[in-house]
């Protein structure tokens, strides 16, 4: 009990909210690389898994790059992208984005799949061209399913981002890493709570997200989501 | 059968084989002179006097696990205290700053601060031995283009510019009184700003080529840094103080023997031969274990 | 070839003669590896497995308990084992108490949402048929959960698998001791193998697990 206090001092101190170690610029820094991370994975997975559905080509590819995904440790392939590219954002994007990409991949392929046929039957016969089909009839049929591979892929990044700071990255993990450093033990748990709280926060705002782009008659159609499989975590 | 129940009989297999193989541990049993664990600073160098210090006891007898790369002075002390490892292999003056607060008694002397040093142990039932002639302290490190656009040449030509500079370290330089406050105190240097990188390791020196920092704390005995095109500038003001090699032991383990052991081992150890281990480690990539095997075949041990 | 960032030294990613002598460390190392994982999953199991069974019986705990976990898995692990470290020092039982943290958390979901799966009809014919509560669950509801349990000892595997490296920045760490000592001493060959090895695990693991999952419960759907 006495420790939760010194925990809310330590956020309640005005100190830990300025400069180039403060709270606010630490959330930007953690917010950025998580950010350019999962837009870039997006980039390169969403194109590559709706299209491997719409075709329904090397299924087992999309699948199982998942796996893959799940097998890399983070801790390696961090210092692993340090060794290569040295310090700054770089190394530190290009780890949580191959740590991004396999989730958006195998969802965004099992979303397109899932597609009803009949319904893609339906929209050829009333004449929708292939590109039309696609963007139109399963695109906004399958964004739930891909919204869940966003929504994990930010998260996992969002966690993981805290090992950035083993190679001298920023963000929150500075607070656990340094904390730990100087055995100044409220530091490391304001950093656990900001990071968990960050990762709940871009869950919810994720989901929310996928309500505002999810149209209102298949949202209705849809039975109420069982719970999303537990996903891999990597930090 | 299909390919896939293939494929999984066989990752089956493999699996086994390497758990069967993992079960068949041998792990060294325990001899007379009983078992000491000996933990080690999370640099290249805390590798080599911990196989150093841990080997010497070996080849005397005694059963030594190595805990290396745990980590800076606040993470290994609590650890010797609470006897999770028996000893660790110091520096006098450090140590003392770091046993007493930072209370300013570290000189250049070895021998009296490491009694100092020792009047602060006893409480805790530890016990520093004798020192070393040996000798690594802190160092800052600029680069070469660095040292020759501003005139540097030693640390008090920092003055003028240290207000653009950065300082880049470990996370501990921000309290220990040979680090930043130092610097700040004795030097009366003024960073610009403070980046927590590595404690001597590869961040800083990738930090310090791409200049990310203009200033990085090095150590006195690394023996990458001509390679490097990195120059330390000289402690004129000499905040620096005797951080002779020195083990600091539990003293349940501090027998008359391992005493006698350790202190011919810091007796025969001279800092060009550390400076040599390390640059065979740091340099050459050979392992601290096999370097400190030869340095001790070679002193009689 | 790799080149040092800025040494002339060139650190091969792989220097082929560092291996065979140093056999007996990456075994070793990949032993320590495999036995912390090991202990994490079934300790995981063992209290998962009532806790799941628990939250099952008490309708009013499930809720919370599925939310409760949710938020505790994002918990970064280097804070948990960092946080540990002043109770139970640089030591193995550390790394095991955040590691079956994790396992327990993703494995209660699934033994959840392994046992609600069982459709209503199955646990009313074994009710008319006279099974005792116990027998019932130990002998249909939770044979009848086994594929989700299963998905979640695999993902648990996977998952702490990965972890496991992490426990090397608290002196731990099996092969993320050969990571570790990768980064501080700039070394590429040790830090190569450590990650290969722990991908190969992790897709050896995995598939095992999955042969087995066909063996044992060979209706479900391959996950």
């Amino acid at each position: 009990m006495a420790f939760l206090s010194k925990v809310a001092a330590w956020f309640a101190d005005p100190a830990n909210w300025t400069g180039s170690s403060g709270i606010p610029t630490r959330l930007v820094e953690h917010l950025q690389i998580s950010g350019e991370s999962v837009a870039i994975a997006g980039v390169i997975a969403l194109p590559i898994g709706i299209l491997l559905g719409h075709y329904g080509r090397f299924g087992a590819l999309a699948l199982n790059v998942s796996n893959v995904g799940r097998a890399l440790p983070s801790f390696g392939i961090l210092v692993i992208a340090f060794q290569i590219f040295g310090l700054g954002d770089l190394p530190v994007i290009l780890a949580l984005t191959a740590l991004a990409i396999p989730p958006m991949v195998t969802n965004s392929y099992v979303a397109m799949r899932e597609v009803d046929p009949d319904i893609k039957e339906a929209a050829k016969g009333m004449g929708y061209r292939e590109l039309a089909q696609l963007l139109q009839v399963e695109l906004p049929l399958a964004v739930p399913l891909v919204m869940a591979g966003i929504r994990t892929s930010a998260v996992q990044v969002v966690a993981t981002a805290t090992l950035a700071a083993i190679i001298a990255g920023g963000g929150l993990g500075r607070y656990i890493i340094d904390g730990y450093g100087q055995q100044i033990y409220t530091e490391v748990f304001a950093g656990a709570v900001l990071v968990a709280l960050l990762a709940l926060a871009t869950e919810v705002s994720l989901a929310g997200l996928e309500r505002a782009l999810v149209p209102r008659g298949i949202r209705l159609l849809r039975a109420p989501t069982a719970h999303r499989a537990t996903t891999v975590k990597s930090a | 059968m299909n390919w896939k129940l293939r494929s999984a009989y066989l990752a089956v297999s493999i699996a086994l084989a390497v758990a069967i193989g993992a079960c068949g541990s041998t792990s060294t049993p325990a001899t007379a002179k009983g078992t000491i664990t000996v933990g080690g600073f999370a640099f290249s160098e805390g590798s080599v006097l911990a196989e150093l210090y841990g080997q010497a006891l070996q080849r005397d007898g005694y059963t030594v696990n190595f805990k290396l790369n745990l980590g800076n002075r606040e993470v290994v002390a609590p650890a010797l205290k609470s006897g999770q490892i028996d000893m660790y292999v110091g520096y006098a003056a450090t140590d003392l700053e770091f046993y007493n607060n930072g209370a300013g008694e570290a000189t250049g002397d070895a021998v009296a601060t490491t009694a100092k040093l020792n009047s602060h142990l006893s409480s805790l039932n530890l016990v520093a031995l004798t020192p070393s002639n040996t000798v690594d302290q802190n160092a800052f490190a600029v680069t070469k283009a660095t040292a020759d656009k501003y005139s540097l040449s030693k640390l008090s030509d920092l003055s003028a510019v240290a207000s653009q500079f950065v300082l880049g370290a470990g996370p501990e330089c921000k309290t220990r009184p040979f680090c930043l406050p130092g610097l700040e105190s004795t030097y009366g240097l003024h960073f610009k700003d403070f980046k927590t990188l590595d404690t001597d390791g590869p961040l800083t020196r990738a930090a310090l080529k791409s200049g990310a920092i203009q200033i990085g704390l090095v150590f006195s005995s690394d023996a990458d840094l001509n390679s490097l095109g990195l120059v330390v500038l000289q402690d004129d003001k000499h905040l620096e103080a005797a951080d002779n090699v020195v083990p600091i032991l539990r003293t349940a383990v501090a027998t008359d023997d391992a005493k006698t052991v350790l202190n011919n081992v810091s007796a025969k150890l001279t800092t060009a031969d550390l400076v040599q281990m390390n640059a065979q480690v740091e340099l050459l990539h050979q392992d601290a274990d096999a370097v400190t095997k030869v340095w001790l075949q070679q002193h009689g041990f | 070839m790799g080149r040092g960032l800025f040494l002339d030294i060139v650190d091969p990613w792989i220097n082929w003669d560092w291996l065979s002598p140093h056999l007996p460390l990456i075994l070793s190392a990949l032993q320590d590896h495999i036995t912390l994982t090991a202990i994490a999953v079934v300790g995981g199991l063992v209290i998962s497995l009532p806790l799941g069974v628990f939250a099952r019986q008490f309708v009013a705990a499930r809720n919370p308990v599925l939310t409760v976990s949710g938020i505790l898995y994002t918990i970064p692990s280097l804070a948990l084992f960092s946080f540990l470290v002043p109770y139970t020092g640089l030591s193995g039982l550390t790394a095991e108490i955040g590691l079956i943290s994790y396992t327990v958390l993703i494995l209660v979901r699934n033994v959840l949402v392994g046992l609600e799966a069982v459709p209503p009809d199955v646990l009313d014919a074994a009710d008319g048929m006279g099974y005792r509560p116990l027998a019932r669950l130990l002998t249909v509801e939770l044979p009848l959960a086994l594929p989700a349990i299963f998905a979640g000892v695999r993902i648990a595997t996977v998952t702490t698998i990965g972890l496991v490296s992490i426990t090397a920045l608290i002196g731990i760490g099996g092969l993320g001791q050969l990571i570790y000592r990768g980064q501080i001493e700039n070394f590429h060959t040790p830090l190569v193998v450590g990650v290969v090895l722990s991908i190969a695990l992790a897709f050896v693991a995995d598939l095992s697990l999955a042969g087995v999952q066909r063996l044992v419960v060979p209706w479900s759907r391959s996950a």
